[in-house]
């Protein structure tokens, strides 16, 4: 059974008296243990599909099942506890809390699990040495990078051992060098964890580390490549 | 424990604008907490004073005397059957715990009449030595200008009335009152010393004799109208009045009342003031909670995108309800505490030193048929203080919850598009 089964999906927004359809009758399966990437210019939809498969948002017709559970089946509350344990989110803007130190910040789903502090902060102690950011754990969000704020979102997603880490546009705000090195890192992370990974992207450096490219155009499926990464 | 330290550091984010609303809420507390003292103090100064001139704490009377006034019920403790094994009912009310005194007294509507003019009056029989050192009226007058006697025909006149009456100091009067079967009784009086109240009506009108004199003119030496107990607290009017009630003789006509019923015009004044008060108090508490909901809306709008992002993560929308309530109670106990703190110091001062009107009124200050002393001192009503310190709490509370409810109904996808 695919970890993500996306079936003749479709999103529809309404626009005042028009209705904008962002996705069109998509099918998609990504098994567990994928690296892969929702490619495609603005407006084609990969955000719609990742926030669909995330939980954020529901499709407008069809089935969306993650991890063995259909959505459609699940209470909000319900849908709310299955982000908490099963789904890793990285945000382009690292959307860390300012009022929490990194440690704070990348425990904060664990602590939401209801780990004990102890427990969550010798997790995070070990993730931030794997992450390379062993160090800035008592710094605010505002002393660190982008590239470290990203390392501590990564933290924060990774921590609770999801089924699937959804990034959207993870290297939007970084700088090639330090887009690479993240990227470096979450496959390190996905061959080593085994931590599925679904992009959605249009940074041809994001496309070239994965190992699977989804292609959407006006929120249909256009290509979907397997490639080889070195 | 996480959900308070995060609200607590939620709270300053916005260090200006929560130190903002921390000082309007606790400068609200403070301002009702100190008003309400001063008036508490105030108004128990007045009470005391009205008290102890006028019903005392609790009254016996015959029938209805605190609302009729009428001079014909009168009673004798001996005729009313209130003497029994335990003594007179003066000597039984004055053996309670918590009575100060208990003063008889007789009052009687008269002329009194000089050689040039004359002046409705109104007769007041006392007990000279028990009243000396409670009533307030009889502390202006030197000792010698005191009168002695329960029989004797020295009289303490109003200042404004023996000027009226165009009389001095040791110059004779003579008193006209109805007699018991109609008739008119006359007493000739030597003025003995002034009562300066302040109270016009009362400078204007009182006439103070011995107790026995004033009720000769009744025809029965030992009648009085009134058994006037004051208490050496006021909290224990309402253990001992049912006490003083229970010691009457069921068939006797007699019944003990609160102040409050025998005093209506100073407890009604009272009540007005009060009312009025909560009134500025509701508009002041209105103002507060306008500030908390637009500080917590604010801070809820400013962070519309960071709470998706917390949804997005895996908390439940009750979570984020919490924190932002916990936030409001936050503010509120912050406030409630600096308030309670600015509270007792406004107060401690107004205790203490007081307002002093001396300056700006040069007459003397009467509310209710009771002067008040015009250095105006606060006194210390703490369970009004506890009860607006959890009203405060309660309010922040209150005022968190459209805000909170605001926080919980975000839309991740769309909260996270939210810049």
């Amino acid at each position: 059974m695919p970890l993500i089964s996306l079936n003749n999906l479709s999103k529809i927004y309404p626009l005042g008296n028009q209705q904008i359809v962002a996705v069109q009758e998509l099918d998609l399966r990504i098994e567990a243990g994928e690296f892969a990437v929702l490619a495609g210019p603005s407006g084609s939809g990969k955000t719609t599909v990742l926030n669909i498969v995330g939980a954020l948002d529901t499709p407008s017709t069809g089935r969306v099942r993650v991890d063995g559970c259909d959505y459609r089946e699940m209470k909000p509350k319900a849908l709310a506890d299955f982000r908490l344990r099963r789904i890793g989110f990285i945000f382009q803007s690292y959307n860390l809390i300012p009022v929490l130190t990194a440690a704070e910040n990348a425990e904060f789903t664990l602590m939401l699990q209801g780990v004990a502090p102890k427990a969550r902060r010798a997790k995070i102690s070990a993730l931030f040495a794997e992450l390379g950011i062993a160090g800035l754990e008592e710094r605010r969000p505002n002393d660190l990078s982008g590239g470290q704020q990203q390392r501590v979102a990564i933290a924060r997603a990774i921590a609770p051992e999801p089924a699937v880490i959804l990034a959207d546009e993870p290297t939007a705000n970084l700088d090639s060098h330090t887009a690479e090195d993240l990227l470096q890192l979450m496959r390190r992370l996905n061959r080593e964890k085994g931590t599925t990974f679904l992009f959605s992207s249009h940074d041809p450096l994001v496309i070239a580390h994965a190992e699977r490219v989804i292609s959407l155009r006006d929120g249909r499926l256009e290509n979907d490549i397997r490639q080889e990464i070195g | 424990m996480e959900t308070l330290l995060l609200a607590w550091r939620n709270v300053w984010r916005n260090r200006r604008r929560t130190l903002i609303t921390i000082l309007a809420m606790s400068f609200s507390l403070m301002l009702i907490q100190a008003f309400h003292n001063l008036s508490f103090g105030v108004y128990a100064q007045m009470v005391d004073s009205g008290v102890r001139s006028g019903s005392g704490h609790i009254a016996v009377y015959r029938g209805d005397y605190a609302l009729s006034r009428d001079d014909r019920l009168l009673w004798v403790m001996d005729e009313m059957g209130v003497m029994g094994v335990m003594g007179n009912l003066q000597t039984r009310i004055t053996a309670l715990d918590g009575v100060k005194a208990v003063l008889p007294r007789i009052y009687l509507p008269a002329l009194a009449q000089s050689s040039r003019e004359s002046r409705g009056i109104l007769l007041t029989g006392i007990d000279p030595i028990a009243e000396n050192g409670i009533n307030p009226l009889l502390k202006q007058i030197d000792a010698p200008a005191l009168i002695k006697s329960l029989d004797g025909r020295d009289a303490l006149v109003g200042s404004r009335l023996l000027s009226e009456l165009k009389l001095k100091v040791g110059n004779k009067f003579v008193v006209t009152a109805q007699g018991p079967e109609g008739q008119l009784v006359s007493e000739l009086l030597r003025i003995r010393g002034l009562v300066k109240s302040g109270i016009r009506e009362v400078d204007g009108s009182l006439v103070m004799v011995g107790r026995q004199r004033a009720a000769l003119m009744t025809g029965q030496s030992e009648a009085i109208h009134e058994l006037a107990v004051i208490l050496e607290n006021p909290d224990l009017e309402e253990k001992l009045l049912p006490l003083i009630g229970a010691m009457l003789p069921a068939d006797s006509g007699l019944n003990a009342v609160s102040w409050e019923l025998a005093m209506a015009n100073l407890a009604n004044a009272i009540k007005l003031d009060y009312a009025s008060q909560k009134f500025i108090f509701l508009i002041i508490v209105l103002i507060v909670t306008i500030g908390v909901v637009n500080t917590l809306l604010m801070s809820v709008m400013e962070r519309i995108r960071e709470f998706g992002v917390i949804l997005a993560v895996g908390a439940s929308p009750a979570r984020l309800r919490a924190t932002v309530m916990t936030e409001a109670l936050l503010l509120g106990a912050v406030s409630m505490l600096f308030g309670n703190l600015l509270g007792a110091l406004a107060t401690w001062y107004l205790v203490e030193i007081g307002i002093d009107l001396r300056d700006f009124i040069p007459e003397t200050m009467e509310f209710g048929g009771v002067v008040f002393d015009p250095v105006m001192r606060a006194a210390w009503d703490i369970n009004y203080m506890l009860q607006m310190s959890a009203y405060v709490l309660l309010l922040s509370v209150i005022a968190s919850l459209y805000p909170a409810a605001k926080a919980a109904r975000i839309a991740p996808a769309v909260a996270m598009r939210h810049h």
